[in-house]
Parts: C-alpha cells; sequence; structure tokens
C-alpha cells in the first residue's frame, strides 16, 4: 500500500479517511500539490460519468406559489371558496397562523397556457420561462417534510433540518476540487431587497458543517468589499501591499526553513490566493465588457449591481470562470397575503433575468455541463389564508408537494416529472424528496450519494441522510 | 509527489505496529473497534436495525450456541461462523455484506480476528467505559508526564526533543494559560534566569492572573453555545451576559469542576441557593430560542430539552447522545430508552418554548459588573462632550461667514427646487408620456392596469450635488373627475421608487439609497396598507403612497439621498416609479420631477425652503427664527461638525446602553415546575410522537446508580462528577489538554465512544483523569502538572523525519506548533500594540466588523454598532455574539448554535484577508507604530516593535529586511502624502507625528502582525 502513488481517485479516499482529523497540514499540502501539478480534477473523483461540471442553483427563498406559477388545477374552480376534504388533507399540520381557521380552498389566479413543443403549463405570470419550457424540466411532484421556513430551506440545501451539516454546495465543491485557483469554489449571491426579510438568510444554508472551512460558501457582498476584508484600505495601494506581501513571504520563508512546519507553506501560499482574489473579484463585478445586448436580454433591472438580474449575469461570468457552485438567492416569496401584487412582484424579479441566463448559457455552450435548479423550500397551500375571494388573500406554508424546474447538465430538457392530486396538496404520482434531489443532483455530478460520505463523530455522514433516497433516472438525459 | 500520501499510511503502519506487538491481541484495543465499525450496525445495541437476531455488542450473546451456528467458538475460529462469513468468497455470505456501504476487513484485520478467536476470544469492555486507574508511572523520568510520553517514545525508538528557547516557552505558557502574550519585561527576566523555580513562579503568576478566568471561559462558552442571542428568524436579544462572567469567576476562583458542574446543573435547587447559583444554571439555557411566526412552542420546548441532554453528553461524557434520540446507539450500549430517561431530568422546567423576552423561568439580577462600564463610557462622553461644543463653534463660524455672502449674491427668485427636464420616458406596461414645456410629463394612450415609469434626465446645469429629489402629482382634464389619474375615481397609488444613476459608457447603474420620504398629502394607514409615502423606500407591493379622499389638487413628495451625490456632467439619471398595487387601476396621470442641492429641512420637510424665504433680506433684517432654520441647515451640512457629533451621540448612546445593563435584568435560569411533566420516549425523535412513559435515569452503561439517588438534576450533576463515573474527569482533562496542546489525549473530544479515537496515551489520560479527582477537580492544579512537564515545555522544530513519520505528532516527540484560534489572534494584536483594556466583565461589547454586515442578513432589521472609546479594546471573550451573524472576525471559530468542543483549524485565503484588512488589526498596527515612534530613538525602532510583536529581538538578516520595507514605505508616502494621511484615518486619530512617518510605520506593523510566527503557538 506504500507503494500507492496519489492519484485523484485516491485523493477522495483519503480525503474521506482522513476527515478533519489529519488537519491542516497534509490536507493543505495535498492540495497545493494538486494545484502544483495543474492535472484538471474535472471527473476525476467520479463514481459514475458526470454530466455537470458545475451548479447554478436558483434559490427562491420563502416557498414560491406552484398552485399560481406552474400547477395548473382548472377542476379547483368547483371547490372554491369550499372546506378542503379531510381526505385530501390527511391530517396535515399547518403552521400556527392558520391551524385555526377553516381551510377554505383558493383556485389558482392566474391564467394558464401550454408552451412550446413539449407543452409544459406555465402561469401567465412567467412569460419568459414559458417561452423556453422546451429547455427546462419541471418536478411538481416535490415533497419535504418541513413547514417552516428556517427548518425547511436548511433540509433543503442540507439535508437535514437542524443546522451544522455541509451545504449541498460545500459537498458538491468537496467532491469535484477546484479548477480556477483565483476564486473560492462555492460563491453565494444574494439579492439585494430593502424590504426587512421575514426569512434571514443564515450564512449555515451555504456552510461547511464539518467539512473541512475551505468548501463553505463565500458570499459575494453588493458593498465596497464583495468578500469581507477584501478591499485594502484608502491611501494603500497596490504596488504597497505587493510589496508589503513580498516581505511576509520572505520573513516566513526564512522562519519555514528553520521550523520545517508545512503549514508556514500553506500559509504562503493562502497570501497569495488572497492577493489574487483582490483583483479576480473586483474583475468580476466590473461588466464593462458585457455588450449591451446582454442588459437588454437579462432585463432593465441587470444594470442595477445586486439585483437578482445583475446576479444572474454574474453566475454566468462565474460559470465562466470555473466556479463549481454558484448559489443565488432571492428573498421574499413567502406570500401569505396579497398574492396579485406580492407574487407578481417577485416573479418580475426574477422571470426575465432566469430565463435570460438559460439562453445565455446555451448560446455559449456552458448549458450542457451546468446544472441549473430553481426553487424554493417548500409549496404553498390549496387553502386561502385570509379572506379566500378577496385579492387580499394569500397562501400558507405547504410542505407535501411543490414545483422547482431543472435544466442543463444532463437533465432531460422539455418536459415535466411527478403529478400532485387534483388539489395540489398531496403528490399522485412519482414523488421526488428533497433528498432525492440531493441524490439526482450528486449523481449528475459524478457522485453516487450512498458513497460520497464524510467521517464525523464516528458516523459516516451523507448528504442524503439516513432515510432511503433514490437518483431519479426518469429525468436524466 | 507521494510525501502527503506516505504520511496517510504512516499513520496506519502506526496502528498495526502497536497491535502487532507479541502479546495477546487485545479486545477493547483492537478488536472491539473493528467489530464496531464493521458489525454493530446490524448486529449492535440497536435493536431495529438488528439482523438475524445476532449482536456481537454482549460477549454471552457472541458465544450463544444458536441453530445457525456459534457467531464466536473460543479457540476455534474456524469453528465460528462469525470468522466463516467473514471469509466467505460468496458475495450472498460475505461480512459485511457489499450492500451495506461498510468497508470490508483487510487481510491484516482478518488476522487479528482470527488470532483473537484462535486465543480465547478473551472479551472486555471498551476502554472509555472502564474506570481510569493510576499505573505505576514508567521508570526514566520525574514527572509523571514525561514517564509516559517517554515509556511511548522509547517504544519506537524515539527521543523528545530538546527544550524550547526561552521566550517561546513563555509565550506559550502565557497563550496557553491567558490567551494573552508575555509582556518584552517578562520574557527578559525569563530569559536572564530560565530555572524550573522562575518558571514554577511564572506559571503560578499566570494561573492567579483574571485573564486565566478569560481563557477558560473562552473554551467554555464554546462547549455551552453563548450567546447574546436567541438564533433563528426573530434572533431576539437576551441578557445572559452574567453568567459568562459567573464563568469567568468560577475559574479565576478556582472553583472544583465537581461544583461547577452542580451549581451549572441545579443551582437553583441547592439548600440557601444564592444569586449567582442560581445565574450558574444559565448554562442549560444558553440553547437557541426559535421565535418563528407560525412555529409551535411545544414543539421548540422539546428541542430545547433534547439540546440540554445532547450537550451534557458532548461536554461531560464525551459520547455522541444525539444519536439516541431517533433510535438506540448503533455502536454504544446506550438505549433510546435512557436517552429519555436523562431527557426526563430537563423536562420539567418551568419554560414554555417561547423565545425572546417570553422566554421564562428568568432570574431578576442586578451584575455587578456593569458599573465599571458605565463610570468608562460616562468619562468618554465627557471628554467628548467639549469637543463636540468646540467643533459646533467653528461651524457656526463657518455659518456667519457664509450667510452674509450668501444672502448678498441670492436673488429674490431663488428656488431651492429645480425641474428637470426628462429626455426619456419609458413604460413597462405601455402607457404613453408626453413632455410640457414646464416639465410636467403627461400620460396619454393606453391604461394598463399596472405600470412602471421609468423617467430619465440630466441634471440642470450649476447643480454640482444632488441632495433630493421631489415628484409633483397633478390633476388634469383629460383624469378620472379632473383628479389625478385615469384610474378609478382618479386616485393614484405609488408602490415603489428608485433613483438610479447612469454614467456615460457605463451599461450598469448605481443606485442611489433613498433615506427619507415626506408628502404634503397621504392618506395615512396602518399597517401594511397603502397610505404613506415612506413605504415606497421598500421593495414591498404591498404598501405606497396615495392621497386617496383628498380633493384634485396638486401634491407633492419629497424623497432625501443617504448621502449627497457629487454630480459630474456625464451622469443621467433615472426615477423609477412603480404602480403594482394590489387592486391596481391607479396610475398616476400627471407628474413633474424636480431636484435640489441643499440639506437638512429642505429635504425632509414639504415647507418652503428656508433659503428661499431669506432670499433679498439682509443678514441685519432676518427674521430670528429664520435665522435659526438657516442655522440649523448649515449644522446639518457641515460635515467636519457632523463627523464629531455622530461620534459624541453614538458615545452618549451607549452610556444609556450601559446604563439600561447596569440595572436589574432578567437573565434566563432553571426553575422547576411545580407539577412535573410526564417524560415520554419520542418516537423516532419527533417531537409529538409519544412514546412508553420514561422515568427519570442516568446510564448504566457508564456508571450505575441507585434509583433513590437519580431523582433530581443535583442527582444527575452528582452522578456526572462521582468518583466512579469513568468518563467525566477523562473528557475534561482532554479538554485541558486539547486547550494546552492544540489536539487532546484522545483526538475526538467530542466522542469517546465506540467510534471515536483511542487515546494515543491512554495511561497519562487515566493518570490525569485520576490526578483531578483525588485532588478535588482542581483544574488549576491539573494544568500546572501539564505545563511543568518537559514535554510542554520542549521545542516544536519539525524534522523532515518526524513530519514524515507522525505529522499529527501523536507520540509527542515535539511540542505541537499550531495557529492560535483566532479571538487570541484578536487579545494578541491588542496586547502586543498596548491597546488591549484589561477590565474583568460587564455588559457586551462591539468590536469592529465591517458596515452591514448585520443589515444583509435581517435587510436592515439590526443594525451593528461598534462601540466607541476604550470599549472597543476589550478581550474578544466580551464580544456580542449574535446567533445568526457570529463575529466576522473570528474564523474557524465555534458557531455557538449547538455545543462544540473541537477545535477547527484551517487555512484559507479569507482568513489572509481578514488579518489583513480588519480594522482592529490596523488599530493595533497603528498604535504599535505610534508606541515605536513616539517610545523608542529611530535606531531602534524596528527592533522594539519586532519585540513587542514575537517576543523576541528579529536577526540581522531579519532586521535588514524590515529596514528595506520600512524604507520603501517611506519612499512611497514621502511621494505621496495625501494617501498617508488617509491610510492612518481610517478611523479616529489624533496625534502629532507626521501622517507619512505614521503610515510607514503602521504597514510595517501590520506586516509583523501578519508573520506566521505572531499567529502561532510554537
Amino acid at each position: 500500500m506504500n507503494d500507492t502513488t496519489v492519484t485523484p481517485l485516491s485523493r477522495r479516499l483519503f480525503l474521506q479517511q482522513a476527515g478533519l482529523n489529519l488537519g491542516a497540514i497534509a490536507l493543505a499540502d495535498l492540495l497545493a500539490l494538486e494545484s502544483a501539478g495543474g492535472k484538471p480534477l474535472e471527473g476525476a473523483l467520479a463514481h459514475v460519468a458526470p454530466k455537470a461540471k458545475r451548479v447554478i442553483f436558483l434559490t427562491q427563498s420563502g416557498g414560491p406559489s406552484q398552485l399560481e406559477l406552474f400547477d395548473h388545477k382548472p377542476g379547483l374552480r368547483q371547490w372554491a371558496g369550499k372546506e378542503l376534504p379531510a381526505s385530501v388533507r390527511q391530517g396535515q399540520r399547518l403552521t400556527t397562523m392558520t391551524a385555526n381557521q377553516k381551510q377554505l380552498i383558493l383556485p389558482g389566479i392566474t391564467q394558464f397556457h401550454q408552451h412550446g413543443a413539449s407543452g409544459a403549463t406555465v402561469s401567465e405570470w412567467l412569460p419568459h420561462t414559458a417561452a423556453i419550457a422546451d429547455e427546462l424540466c419541471f418536478v411538481k411532484s416535490m415533497v419535504t417534510d418541513q413547514i417552516n421556513h428556517a427548518p425547511a430551506m436548511t433540509k433543503f440545501l442540507t439535508g437535514h433540518q437542524l443546522p451544522g451539516r455541509p451545504s449541498f454546495g460545500a459537498w458538491a465543491s468537496y467532491g469535484l476540487g477546484s479548477p480556477n485557483h483565483n476564486l473560492p469554489d462555492y460563491l453565494v449571491l444574494i439579492s439585494r431587497m430593502k424590504r426587512p426579510s421575514d426569512q434571514p438568510l443564515y450564512d449555515h444554508y451555504w456552510g461547511s458543517g464539518f467539512l473541512p472551512s475551505r468548501y463553505q460558501g463565500v458570499k459575494l457582498r453588493n458593498a465596497k468589499d464583495p468578500v469581507l476584508y477584501l478591499r485594502d484600505p484608502d491611501g494603500l495601494p497596490r504596488e504597497l501591499r505587493r510589496g508589503m506581501l513580498d516581505g511576509l513571504r520572505a520573513l516566513n520563508a526564512h522562519h519555514l526553513e528553520v521550523t520545517h512546519d508545512p503549514e508556514i507553506a500553506t500559509r504562503i501560499q493562502q497570501y497569495e490566493m488572497a492577493f489574487r482574489m483582490q483583483t479576480s473579484i473586483p474583475e468580476l463585478n466590473d461588466m464593462r465588457d458585457e455588450p449591451e445586448s446582454v442588459f437588454e436580454r437579462y432585463g432593465p433591472d441587470s444594470r442595477r449591481p445586486g439585483s437578482y438580474a445583475a446576479n444572474c449575469i454574474l453566475a454566468r461570468r462565474l460559470a465562466e470562470r470555473g466556479v463549481r457552485f454558484i448559489q443565488l438567492f432571492h428573498p421574499d416569496w413567502d406570500h401569505h397575503s396579497r398574492l396579485p401584487s406580492w407574487c407578481t412582484a417577485r416573479c418580475r424579479d426574477t422571470d426575465q433575468p432566469s430565463a435570460a441566463l438559460i439562453r445565455d448559457l446555451k448560446e455559449r455552450g456552458l448549458l450542457e455541463d451546468t446544472l441549473v435548479i430553481w426553487g424554493g423550500e417548500f409549496g404553498r397551500g390549496v387553502a386561502g389564508q385570509g379572506k379566500w375571494d378577496s385579492p387580499e388573500a394569500g397562501r400558507d406554508h405547504h410542505p407535501r408537494c411543490f414545483t422547482i424546474w431543472m435544466a442543463g447538465g444532463g437533465v432531460k430538457p422539455g418536459i415535466t416529472y411527478g403529478e400532485t392530486d387534483a388539489f395540489s396538496y398531496n403528490v399522485a404520482a412519482n414523488p421526488v424528496h428533497v433528498r432525492d434531489l440531493h441524490a439526482t443532483a450528486l449523481s449528475l455530478l459524478g457522485m453516487d450519494h450512498e458513497r460520497f460520505t464524510h467521517r464525523f463523530q464516528g458516523l459516516d455522514f451523507k448528504l442524503t441522510g439516513v432515510e432511503p433516497s433514490r437518483v431519479v433516472h426518469e429525468i436524466l438525459a | 509527489m507521494g510525501r502527503p500520501l506516505r504520511i496517510s499510511f504512516a499513520l496506519g503502519a502506526l496502528a498495526v505496529h502497536l497491535a502487532c506487538a507479541a502479546e495477546p491481541v487485545r479486545f477493547s484495543e483492537t478488536i472491539l473497534p473493528l467489530l464496531s465499525d464493521r458489525c454493530f450496525h446490524c448486529h449492535g445495541p440497536d435493536e431495529a436495525e438488528r439482523q438475524a437476531g445476532l449482536r456481537l455488542d454482549v460477549e454471552a450473546e457472541a458465544k450463544r450456541s444458536r441453530e445457525s451456528g456459534q457467531a464466536i467458538v473460543p479457540g476455534h475460529p474456524e469453528k465460528s461462523t462469525a470468522w466463516q462469513r467473514i471469509v466467505s468468497t460468496d458475495p450472498n455470505e460475505v461480512m459485511p455484506p457489499p450492500d451495506a456501504h461498510r468497508q470490508a476487513f483487510t487481510n491484516e484485520e482478518r488476522e487479528l480476528l482470527k488470532r483473537w478467536i484462535a486465543e480465547g476470544a478473551v472479551w472486555g469492555k471498551h476502554w472509555a467505559f472502564e474506570k481510569p486507574r493510576k499505573v505505576a508511572l514508567p521508570g526514566g523520568a520525574a514527572h509523571p508526564v514525561d514517564a509516559f510520553v517517554r515509556d511511548r517514545l522509547v517504544q519506537v525508538g524515539r527521543v523528545p526533543a530538546e527544550s524550547a528557547s526561552a521566550h517561546t516557552q513563555l509565550r506559550r505558557v502565557s497563550f496557553g494559560l491567558t490567551g494573552l502574550p508575555p509582556s518584552p519585561e517578562d520574557v527578559a527576566a525569563f530569559e536572564a534566569e530560565p530555572s524550573d523555580a522562575n518558571w514554577q513562579r511564572i506559571v503560578n503568576r499566570l494561573l492567579e492572573s483574571p485573564h486565566y478566568g478569560e481563557r477558560m471561559a473562552m473554551w467554555w462558552l464554546d462547549a455551552a453555545r453563548y450567546s447574546d442571542t436567541d438564533g433563528y428568524q426573530q434572533d431576539a436579544e437576551r441578557t445572559n451576559w452574567p453568567w459568562r462572567d459567573w464563568v469567568i469567576d468560577a475559574f479565576n476562583a478556582n472553583m472544583g469542576f465537581d461544583q461547577f458542574t452542580i451549581e451549572q446543573f441545579a443551582g437553583d435547587l441547592l439548600p440557601e441557593a444564592t444569586p449567582e447559583q442560581v445565574l450558574a444554571t444559565c448554562f442549560h439555557r444558553n440553547h437557541m430560542a426559535n421565535g418563528e411566526g407560525g412555529r409551535l412552542p411545544e414543539e421548540s420546548r422539546i428541542d430545547y430539552v433534547i439540546d440540554r441532554v445532547n450537550t451534557v453528553g458532548t461536554v461531560w461524557l464525551g459520547l455522541t447522545l444525539g444519536c439516541t434520540q431517533c433510535h438506540s446507539h448503533k455502536f454504544d450500549p446506550i438505549s433510546q430508552e435512557e436517552y429519555y430517561q436523562l431527557f426526563a431530568f430537563f423536562d420539567s422546567i418551568d419554560e414554555d418554548g417561547k423565545a425572546g423576552g417570553n422566554a421564562k423561568p428568568f432570574m431578576h439580577y442586578q451584575s455587578p459588573k456593569a458599573a465599571r462600564a458605565v463610570e468608562e463610557m460616562r468619562a468618554y462622553v465627557e471628554k467628548w462632550k467639549p469637543r463636540e461644543g468646540a467643533a459646533r463653534e467653528a461651524a457656526e463660524g463657518r455659518f456667519e461667514k457664509r450667510l452674509a455672502t450668501r444672502l448678498e449674491t441670492l436673488t429674490e427668485d431663488y428656488r431651492a427646487w429645480r425641474a428637470v427636464a426628462p429626455h426619456a420616458m419609458v413604460s413597462a406596461e405601455g402607457t404613453a408620456f408626453l413632455l410640457e414645456e414646464d416639465g410636467s410629463v403627461q400620460t396619454h394612450g393606453a391604461y394598463p392596469r399596472q405600470d412602471d415609469y421609468r423617467i430619465t434626465f440630466r441634471m440642470p446645469p450649476g447643480m454640482d450635488r444632488l441632495t433630493g429629489w421631489q415628484l409633483e402629482v397633478l390633476p388634469h382634464a383629460s383624469h378620472t373627475d379632473g383628479r389625478w389619474s385615469r384610474g378609478r375615481a382618479g386616485d393614484f397609488i405609488l408602490t415603489n421608487v428608485k433613483l438610479l444613476m447612469r454614467r456615460k459608457g457605463e451599461s450598469q447603474v448605481t443606485e442611489l439609497a433613498l433615506t427619507s420620504a415626506v408628502a404634503t398629502h397621504e392618506k395615512g394607514a396602518k399597517g401594511r396598507n397603502y397610505g404613506n409615502v415612506k413605504d415606497t423606500l421598500d421593495d414591498d407591493p404591498r404598501n405606497g403612497w396615495t392621497a386617496d379622499g383628498i380633493g384634485g389638487q396638486a401634491v407633492r413628495a419629497v424623497f432625501a439621498l443617504a448621502e449627497p451625490h457629487s454630480v459630474s456632467t456625464d451622469e443621467e439619471y433615472t426615477v423609477v416609479l412603480l404602480h403594482r398595487s394590489t387592486q391596481g387601476d391607479a396610475n398616476i396621470g400627471r407628474l413633474r420631477l424636480s431636484v435640489t442641492d441643499e440639506r437638512g429641512e429642505t429635504i425632509t420637510s414639504t415647507a418652503r425652503a428656508p433659503w428661499e424665504l431669506a432670499a433679498g433680506q439682509s443678514v441685519e433684517g432676518l427674521d430670528p427664527a429664520l435665522r435659526e432654520r438657516l442655522r440649523q441647515q448649515a449644522l446639518l451640512d457641515d460635515d467636519t461638525y457632523q463627523k464629531v457629533r455622530a461620534h459624541y451621540e453614538e458615545a452618549k448612546r451607549q452610556l444609556k446602553e450601559c446604563e439600561d445593563h447596569a440595572k436589574e435584568r432578567r437573565v434566563m435560569v432553571l426553575q422547576e415546575r411545580e407539577d412535573s411533566r410526564q417524560s415520554h420516549i419520542l418516537l423516532r425523535g419527533v417531537w409529538d410522537a409519544k412514546g412508553e412513559v420514561v422515568e427519570r435515569g442516568v446510564l448504566p452503561a457508564v456508571l450505575k446508580w441507585p434509583e433513590e439517588q437519580t431523582q433530581t438534576r443535583e442527582d444527575l450533576a452528582r452522578w456526572l462528577v462521582d468518583p466512579d463515573n469513568p468518563l467525566t474527569a477523562r473528557v475534561v482533562v482532554n479538554h485541558l489538554w486539547q486547550l494546552l496542546f492544540g489536539a487532546g489525549l484522545v483526538r475526538t473530544p467530542e466522542d469517546f465512544g465506540l467510534q471515536g479515537e483511542r487515546p494515543t496515551h491512554p495511561r497519562l489520560l487515566d493518570w490525569l483523569a485520576v490526578e483531578l479527582v483525588e485532588h478535588d477537580w482542581d483544574l488549576k492544579h491539573l494544568l500546572r502538572v501539564i505545563v511543568t512537564s518537559e514535554t510542554y515545555r520542549q521545542s516544536s522544530l519539525l524534522s523532515a523525519d518526524l513530519l514524515e513519520t507522525d505529522p499529527e505528532n501523536r507520540l509527542l516527540a515535539r511540542a505541537p506548533r499550531f495557529r492560535l484560534p483566532a479571538w487570541m489572534i484578536r487579545d494578541h494584536a491588542l496586547a502586543a500594540s498596548g491597546l488591549l483594556n484589561p477590565a474583568v466583565g460587564g455588559p457586551p461589547v462591539k468590536p469592529w466588523q465591517p458596515v452591514g454586515v448585520w443589515q444583509e442578513i435581517f435587510m436592515g432589521r439590526f443594525t451593528y454598532r461598534p462601540s466607541v472609546g476604550p470599549a472597543q479594546y476589550r478581550r474578544t471573550v466580551y464580544a456580542y455574539w449574535r446567533r445568526s451573524s457570529a463575529p466576522t472576525f473570528l474564523f474557524d471559530s465555534a458557531q455557538r448554535r449547538v455545543c462544540e468542543v473541537g477545535a477547527r483549524r484551517t487555512n484559507t485565503p479569507l482568513h489572509a484577508l481578514t488579518l489583513l484588512n480588519d480594522t482592529t488589526m490596523f488599530e493595533a498596527s497603528r498604535h504599535l507604530a505610534l508606541r515605536a515612534i513616539q517610545d523608542m530613538p529611530e535606531n531602534e525602532r524596528v527592533e522594539g516593535l519586532v519585540n513587542r510583536v514575537l517576543s523576541r529581538a528579529p536577526s540581522e538578516e531579519e532586521t535588514a529586511l524590515l529596514e528595506r520595507e520600512l524604507a520603501r514605505n517611506r519612499e512611497y508616502y514621502h511621494k505621496h502624502p495625501s494617501e498617508a494621511t488617509q491610510y492612518v484615518n481610517q478611523t479616529w486619530l489624533e496625534t502629532t507625528v507626521p501622517a507619512t512617518e505614521l503610515a510607514s510605520y503602521t504597514l510595517l506593523a501590520s506586516m509583523v502582525l501578519n508573520l506566521d510566527e505572531a499567529m502561532t503557538h510554537e
């Protein structure tokens, strides 16, 4: 065994066995080794042939209404204002906001049409998404088991409802390694909104849990400092910073000779990477090299830095630069009231840019190896919240079914998978639990969710947890 | 290329080496870990998972003759069915089964199993469940720690390292026991006489320092998941910091760990409990609390109880009890029922699962530690009061001068607001626009139900800054009833506005932040409804501005920019007006936009601007009231004064906050309900899936106790610290070892169970555990024992050989070398630079953190205001901890959501950026520079500065390099003095030292603070 040479495959095994306990020394060395060797890691860790090299996760926080956007239930019109049958509800728990109210049915308030060759039903509130329906795979039978935001989003993004597990993005960047030496592997972009949010976006949503912290998502802020502490202070010019780092390196290198501690070599490299990030990240945000046509395609909001639309352009730029996991968050989909004004506002924020991103990726040849996922932590219930027949009505949280869409990266385009019952309340066919989504996405990245584990506190943890989960082969191209 | 891999396999080789010794294969060391890892999942304690009714974790069961044979037949591997299955080549037979996703046995492991069975399959307990015993010290060393460490070294043919240099030893022990560096004087004294007696004296002095308690508290606060807020969505504030001070005091008073445990579990139940004993129980209330709307309080309450049980498991027992919440442990002998017996101890707290101000039970407690903070802040306010006065006077002087000259130039037709002439008007949904001569924009054509208008204009000539804009909504004959719109009843509803700036040639726009909006008329609305103009500033379409209910006259709204914007001629501006109300049908029909460069009341009220009123008058003839308005406006616009004033106001605000903390506050503590709750097993761990009723009880696999002694929380605490409890003392000793060595003797401090790692020096761990109990749980004694060993004091220099054979330092053939925790790096920088405020205890403080971090997460609901004055330079243990946004300057730190006892240590570019650019690190660098310049002759500065940071003088080579660095900095800043001024003035600064010189030394100091050596335990 001592004769084993370093192969990328052994790296994964090695990382797994070493876990956190091996500490930074060998791990960092090994990583340094890879970058020095310059060999692409892509696919090398694969259990199965990878279809996607990267992920763009368009996270819609708050729980978009499948009833208004995707899950057309024309039959509900005859149920309007009637009580939800107990046979449908089957004891489903409600939040304390509506638990003591009658569950009176509010049929979807939007018009639906069929779109494209695939004939997907998409609501009038998402005209741009409708226009690219043939590129998308709609999963209408998503299921989760959490009814409140934070636990549900934690489950959606980390596989467990309690904070502390590594996020999907951390697992992915852990497994995939990095082809880019100037940017982190996992970047997070949050839409800038003025409304005080009801659902804070906690950093454990993109945390690395018990994985090494280099795999945690790095939040690109819409601020002077896109990454915390990135910007040197005013009055400290680049040339002086360079000089200071050269001096630092010389002194550290000298100390390395004395102590022989390889951690110092790593630290020298990390300071150099920090210096490179000081250039590479502002360069990302500087969109002067994007032609006017790009902004026209992504819509007027895309000119406003920090908007969801601008972040969609940024996502494409990150994909071009080899970043493995790009996660957007758009808050404020928690529409307990006034669907006609509130839900439409969030649709207008996101519809055109999401669709533009898909088209843009496709034209640049990136869609085929980029997995794009659009969705939130749960769906919304068929009962109206507030007075059901007033424009003021909204909907409460609903975990038993919701809709997401995926595109690119080995997903079958132009299909709709799964069905809900006549009330969009229970899944009627082909349920896809959140953990099945994780298993499927990992599989597209070349990883078998059963074998992709990390030992912590004596247990082998995996993204999909302990309940059975499956790769949804039916939606793979 | 192969080096790192050889490292990893060397570890495996080490384990095999130990197991291959000529002595018989030992069950607990060698066999149990294998069985646990490969077999117990299906053949272990968990009944639900058990296959074929076979369990291998119990001797009698494993050796019982069954129909299918006997799993283990002592002395006869070939007759043992377990062995047969392990070596089977049939994929349907072989164990573990290929589809179980467990690693197969290696040939070496099979060999060991076979030998063990052949040798008689002698059974035993997992090591951690056996009571620790002191064995006779192996010969050759006087000190017990050294005796055990060397015994092991001898076995592998190694020798310990030389002693570390005196300054290194001193730094090490100062960081280890107080978290602070030694003073240069201490170093010099010890270097002059590095005797053992002196070492003892230093150790004793450090243990008596009040900073000892702070250092130990940092360990305990992470374990206790202490935070100043609840966490989750609401993340409400709590006042539990008096408990943090209780912890510091307890460590400083060297309270025995047994008493420390009992008071935190059951201080409220002790006879004639003091307020401090009740306060101690806050330990078990430091968990998160969920105040999310829609959350069932009972579900949250169950979460809290579970959190307490898991915390007890991790912190005292080193057991992963969390696993048993849903099912019996798969590896360790703990059943789900036993888990809920522990649960029952914490199930009858008089709480109801609520958060924030409703998180009862509370105690009323007035901390004696707040008065000092109040005094300190009051003195600071007093210091700033005259500064504010002087700055105001200077500003008033500037106003007087300007008043006269301005009145001379202003003509009577002066107008504060100037109408703009839009050159582009775009509608999202089809409305058409017509621009009229007076700048009014009239809509016509299509009338969509909702619409967004984007109106683009350039600044009128002569406007060199923009401070606010005004929207006039005008009536017109073409509108419904001649009012404001063509919609229903002629009303309008404006849901949101934005102001964007775009520079020529750029495709992106800049959004100019707006801080306030006022209107001549608004409907007024409560809650989320249409009426108030300020509601146009959020991104929420469910509220906004309407003048509905008022006659059809012109109405105006005035919007203020957060900061004045400097106008340049290549810019154009776009006002975005959103009409996206729920009902719709209320788009503005006619409007006009105007802009101003005035500040103050011009942009915060709709009254006529004071300068308009004053225009044409003389200074003498000016109405005093109007003059006062002009003065106020001028002061508001005087940035020099405003900077001073803001600081003074902030100091006053923080004084008020301190005073509030000094009053009686409510601290979350434990208190038993009058009638106990009935506790149940929760099926699959689900909060409302109640299974069988359980009574309070302890874990028999750890230590059996009679039922009458397992009735109260106090009983539970006494069980934990009973001398016969095999776990607690070992776990605590391991924590202490980890504090000093960076890693424990058991490298998995959170797991002493079967899946955890075995100790690197089992007999040493046991010796220390017994020593702790024999000395009445005296933590200082135990620390003293460790730090007086040669093992602790040896050098940390690595050789290529050691790096290859023992990269993780499991043999302790050298002292560990590891990066200090982030909090200690900050404390070190403050102490080394002389900025540290050494005060102990009191309300939390807010160290520098980048602007906007809290606002981003909570979209503005919380704003972080860094402490002003001496409070800024307190130790990190006092830093305010918002659970959902841990201090940004602490990397690799515990998250304080659930208890954490392991040390994270990674090395990333983000850490580098933090230490390069964090404001505290900058201020420490600047202060080091100031002191070097002010206190030392020029030729000693570089050396003095290095000495303060590294506790040693630089070598000649280093000095030469540092001098070159300094020369380069000077050359640059002498050429660019304004940059030097900018660089050193990032935060408030008062000094006569020239900026160029200060900047040059500051950058040098920052480099020294960023040296690997500066941030490393060597």
